[in-house]
Order: structure tokens, then sequence, then C-alpha cells
């Protein structure tokens, strides 16, 4: 019981920590912009963007790994398991796509990037990336499902 | 694996939930040992073994 109290604290701080992040972030682009209309395409924007980005991803890297340690064995076999054979199976499914798309047929596709009104190499790579991480985690919650369910 | 937690437990009159609390453990986790769908890691093992005050093996067999 205390464990989990211990964990939904460490929740709400990163939690905080994360709301921290989005405000300074936009209180920091907020005031560029006031004085550069195209401040999201300037140094000082890519240097606070991704220092918003890496902090954002320890935090979350962070209370995973707190909430990993705090559920017990069987509970984390299971998510290894999914990751495992989940995650390799919508990767395989993925694997399918990076295969067709290397034929000629696939120039004529018209594919909507995940930045929307963008078609350059950056967004198609998102959209790639986004796509094949749906992929996994689709793949990841049937084989965490099953892994439990056979051990009903 | 086999093992005779359900026999162990209901001997005592225990609830999964209350076994569960005993070993630090989810219920779930509990039934899924139960059932021998499940092998505990070697630190849950004796965890039981000294729960039950009972060796390891007279608890899990590896015999069918």
């Amino acid at each position: 019981m205390a464990g989990k109290r211990k964990l939904i604290l460490q929740s709400a701080v990163a939690l905080v920590l994360f709301l921290a992040a989005i405000f300074v972030t936009g209180g920091v682009i907020g005031y560029l912009s006031a004085s550069d209309a195209d401040v999201l395409a300037s140094p000082v924007a890519l240097t606070v963007i991704c220092v918003f980005a890496g902090f954002s991803m320890l935090i979350a890297m962070w209370i995973s790994l707190k909430w990993m340690r705090s559920i017990d064995e069987a509970a984390q076999e299971a998510h290894k398991w999914a990751w495992f054979w989940g995650g390799s199976s919508g990767m395989a499914v993925g694997g399918v796509f990076v295969i067709l798309a290397s034929l000629p047929q696939a120039a004529t596709i018209n594919i909507p990037a995940w930045y929307s009104e963008r078609s350059d190499p950056a967004a198609y790579a998102a959209t790639g990336a986004f796509a094949m991480l749906t992929l996994m985690l689709i793949g990841y919650g049937v084989a965490w499902a099953w892994w439990w369910l056979g051990r009903r | 694996m086999n093992n005779r937690l359900k026999v162990l437990r209901a001997e005592r009159d225990w609830s999964q939930a209350h076994l569960a609390t005993e070993l630090g453990v989810s219920r779930q986790t509990v039934n899924a040992l139960e059932t021998g769908r499940y092998d505990p890691s070697l630190p849950l093992a004796f965890k039981i073994a000294r729960l039950f005050q009972m060796p390891i093996e007279s608890i899990f067999s590896d015999e069918d």
C-alpha cells in the first residue's frame, strides 16, 4: 500500500514537472514570437524545443522505471513478454509496408504526413515512425492481454 | 511445474487476496501461480516457502 502511495506521489511530481516544462517552453516561445513571427525556424526555438523534448522523455522514462519496479514479477513478465512478442509482431507488420514502399507503385500513393500541410522528408519520417509505433503498441496490447488471459 | 499452493491456502482458509497481500503480489499473480500457468522466481518461491514454513520442494514439483 505504501508502495502504491509512493508511486502516486511520484506520478504527481512527474506530471507537475511536465506541466512546468510545457509552461516554460510555451512562455519562452511566446516571448520570442512577439519580436519574430517566424520564431520556430530560429536556432533559439530549436534549442528550447530540443530541451523540452529531451526533458519530457526523461520524465517519461523516470516514471516508467518507477512504475515497472512497483508492479509484481508476473506483471513485469507480462510486459516483457508483450514487449518482445507483441512489439516484434507489430514491427513485422510494419516491415511488410517498409518493403512494399520500395516498389515504384508506392510512389503514386498519396500518404498524409503526420504534421499537416507538410510534405517534406522529416514530416514523412515522423509519419513512418508513428505508424510503426502504432503497430507495435497494438501488438503490445494484444500480446499483454493474451498473456493474462492465458493465466486466468 | 506443479505446486500445492491452492491446497495449502485452503488448509489455512486464506483467500487469494490475503495470500497476495502476504506475498506482496497481485491477486491475479496468485491465481496464475495456483493454476500452474506461471512459475515464480526463486525469491518469490522462497518467500512462499517461508510463509507456509515448508521446504520449497514440498510446495513445488517439476514432475507431472
